[in-house]
């Protein structure tokens, strides 16, 4: 079978953060880490190509995935193959990215990256095998993904034993008894020792390490950031009040203070009455413009995100922070401020 | 029932009267007698009528009827200790002092249920019919549905109070018409206490959400916001001592209802193997460490009343999943088994983090399904509460594709509903 693989610009070898910017392009045969994973797969299956995109040109426009799709079938591609990613959360998140795009398209395809990886969210409905956390554990991570490569070509299903991650759909459904008689049960059961009894088993949540102070704020330029539902008056994008599944960008140009009638908020969680009275309190425009005109801070971005956190699913709040660092990221933004409300 | 007074809070119940309603319509005067209860409009509007409401409409929507509910508000059971009014609602319809003793009337498979706009009230529906009927508790009962438009200038806080205390007054005019009559059964409440027996002590850990106007809950008449929890006898709840002021979260919702009708103490009550020791309420405050006050402190006064094992409840969404995960983790730090009800809310297609905040130390958990799950309901021939769905621009007797978060109580954290969620095999 004809494959394709993709990796993100480090393991292309065309750089690192440096060369995150990087566009989409496909190149001839295997690179990198390809390499290895086609003599894996030996000679029933040849990498005749490798897509190849920047991390945060991949996290922050999604559209890089179908480009390359199209042409990779182009190269006469009849399987993708993503990653490794391991914990990367940018690169997990293009490799999710592709390989539902080639899905969507009808192309066998699938990922590899670690169970933790936040891509893994985004990857519903698709294939993920389990790699290492780090690349040092390349090796055995090729190994798997090679021999799952081979199941997906074959036309076999991949199960938990072929190291397949990722999410697994839950559905609703009419049980016999309510749900206030099954907590009864459910306690009885508890008080008779039993401590694993649930019904919804405990999800894994990451740790975030914070990133490091800035080093001196008068030379950082700074975003400012909201969950708090920040949408220009009459919400032209139409940012939902609440389960919020998308966030928008605003731009800030010649905008010395969010006036109100300028500026107003649809978040559903909280009375916006004094909010929509002076928006600097939910965005801090004013004080960021004195501290930009005194020399405290670098600068301030052009532009603001917004999103509204109010019973947005932690699988969009965590893509939308992917996408927020990776456009931040490449705009040579160093500081943030997210408000909260 | 009592006899003497007695000094010992422990043998002092409540008898609940209860008439069963198979039937609702509209009369010359309110009456109730054998199942069939009929309201006189003129009389029950009478009791909503305010001048900070415009117009006030009355209608009737029974289990089955091809009606959809638009802008369900709260939804109140009709219940008594008496002519006068008083004894039932304190601090709202009687003086503010802890009821739950003595007799009580109530009108079972009936409710008082407001329909329209206020704000910050996110558009709950109801069908009565269909595939969302058993999805909801206010589709299985008799409704007498008051609708309303707000009086031009009128403040939207008098608008609420309005309809609020019109709803109340309307529960108390229904049962009074059925004082004189035969109850269908008699159901005896002792006030918990000690219990000789040693059956494991339970205790009902109850959150009410407390932020701010069309967010707020009451215990009589009163808002729990900064301050601490307090423990009440379950059977106060049957007499109205918490009344919801809360619009929000449709499917989260707790109305006044299913307080007074609360799912886990009614499951606790018919159990011979446990005893039901206490009901704690507790705000539910929007600063972390205010949550974790409350939950460390609802956790300190379930092992002063020596409890063993604990259920706790919630409102609203996300934040919320803080509140019940932080006092399970603190039970279970003092001994008490805890299990807290949860709505997952997992994403369309079911796969995300189920839990925004999940607990650390305890395990058990319920589930009342996946909010984000959408469900299709098919067209109407009527809609109560507003001619359009405001949620998705569109009539509201049309075909719609909802979230099972816009239906009212679909995932009731009170543990009403049958709704779970599994994994697809």
């Amino acid at each position: 079978m004809k494959v394709v693989h993709y990796l993100n610009q480090f393991f292309a070898g065309i750089g690192g953060e440096d060369a995150a910017g990087t566009g989409p392009e496909l190149r001839d045969g295997p690179v990198g880490p390809g390499r290895r994973l086609a003599a894996l797969l030996g000679d029933e299956h040849e990498i005749v190509a490798t897509a190849v995109c920047g991390d945060d040109h991949a996290a922050a426009s999604s559209e890089f995935a179908s480009a390359l799709v199209e042409q990779a079938r182009a190269q006469g591609a009849e399987l993708l193959v993503a990653g490794p990613a391991f914990t990367s959360g940018r690169y997990g998140l293009a490799c999710a990215r592709i390989v539902s795009a080639a899905t969507a398209d009808g192309m066998p395809a699938l990922a590899a990256m670690h169970p933790d990886n936040p891509g893994l969210a985004e990857a519903a409905g698709t294939v993920v095998v389990e790699s290492g956390a780090t690349a040092r554990e390349m090796g055995p991570s090729l190994e798997r993904l090679a021999a799952a490569v081979r199941k997906v070509a074959a036309g076999e299903a991949l199960t938990a034993q072929d190291g397949r991650v990722g999410p697994v759909a839950r559905s609703n459904r009419l049980a016999e008894r309510s749900a206030a008689e099954r907590a009864v049960a459910l306690l009885l059961a508890r008080l008779g020792g039993d401590r694993e009894a649930t019904e919804i088993p405990l999800p894994a949540f990451d740790q975030v390490t914070p990133a490091a102070p800035v080093g001196d704020p008068a030379e950082a330029v700074f975003a400012l950031l909201t969950e708090g539902g920040f949408v220009p008056a009459g919400n032209p994008d139409r940012l939902e009040s609440a389960r919020a599944t998308k966030w928008i960008r605003v731009s800030l140009e010649g905008r010395e203070s969010a006036e109100a009638g300028t500026f107003e908020s649809v978040h559903g969680g909280f009375s916006t009455q004094w909010a929509n009275a002076d928006p600097n309190r939910i965005l801090p425009l004013d004080a960021a413009r004195e501290l930009e005109r005194e020399g405290a801070i670098g600068g301030l971005h052009g532009e603001y995100f917004a999103t509204t956190g109010n019973g947005t699913t932690v699988a969009d709040a965590r893509r939308f922070g992917v996408e927020w660092a990776a456009e931040l990221r490449q705009a040579g933004i160093q500081a943030a401020i997210l408000t909260a409300t | 029932m009592t006899g003497e007074p007695q000094r010992n809070v422990n043998g002092v119940g409540l008898r609940r009267l209860v008439h069963e309603v198979r039937e609702l319509a509209f009369g010359e005067r309110t009456s109730y007698a054998s199942g069939r209860l009929t309201v006189s409009q003129e009389a029950a509007r009478a009791l909503v009528v305010d001048p900070a409401l415009a117009e006030v409409r009355l209608a009737c929507a029974a289990p089955g009827d091809p009606v959809r509910i638009v802008g369900a508000l709260d939804a109140v059971q009709p219940c008594s200790k008496g002519p006068g009014g008083g004894g039932v609602f304190p601090g709202f319809l009687g003086p503010a002092l802890p009821p739950g003793r003595g007799e009580t009337h109530v009108l079972r498979g009936a409710a008082v249920l407001a329909a329209g706009y206020l704000p910050r009230a996110q558009e709950a529906v109801i069908d009565m019919f269909g595939p969302a009927a058993p999805l909801s508790p206010l589709a299985c009962t008799h409704n007498l549905v008051v609708e309303f438009e707000r009086a031009d200038g009128a403040a939207w806080e008098d608008v609420e109070a309005a309809v609020r205390r019109g709803l109340l007054r309307v529960a108390v005019h229904l049962a009074d018409a059925a004082l004189d009559a035969e109850p269908d059964s008699v159901e005896e409440l002792p006030a918990p206490g000690a219990d000789p027996s040693g059956r494991p002590r339970v205790g009902v850990v109850t959150n009410l959400q407390t932020q701010g106007k069309f967010k707020d809950v009451f215990v009589y008449g009163r808002s729990l916001s900064g301050g601490l929890p307090t423990v009440i006898s379950p059977n106060e709840l049957d007499d109205g001592a918490v009344v919801s002021g809360q619009y929000g979260h449709p499917a989260l919702k707790n109305p006044t209802y299913l307080h007074q009708t609360h799912p886990v103490v009614a499951a606790l009550r018919v159990r011979d193997d446990l005893c039901l020791a206490a009901l704690v309420l507790c705000p539910e405050p929007i600063e972390q460490g205010a949550k974790e006050l409350v939950s460390a402190h609802a956790a300190r006064l379930c092992a002063e009343l020596g409890l063993d094992a604990a259920i706790v409840t919630k409102e609203g969404g996300g934040n919320a999943d803080a509140d019940v995960s932080l006092k399970l983790d603190r039970l279970e730090e003092e001994g008490i088994a805890a299990v807290g009800i949860f709505a997952e809310m997992a994403g369309r297609d079911g796969t995300g983090p189920p839990l925004v905040v999940p607990p650390s130390r305890a395990t058990a958990m319920v589930s009342v399904g996946n909010y984000d799950e959408r469900l299709s309901l098919p067209a109407c021939e009527r809609a109560l509460g507003g001619d359009r769905l405001a949620l998705l621009d569109r009539p509201a007797t049309d075909a719609l594709e909802l979230p099972a978060a816009a239906i009212y109580c679909a995932l009731s954290p009170l543990g009403w509903g049958r709704l779970t969620c599994h994994e697809a095999a």
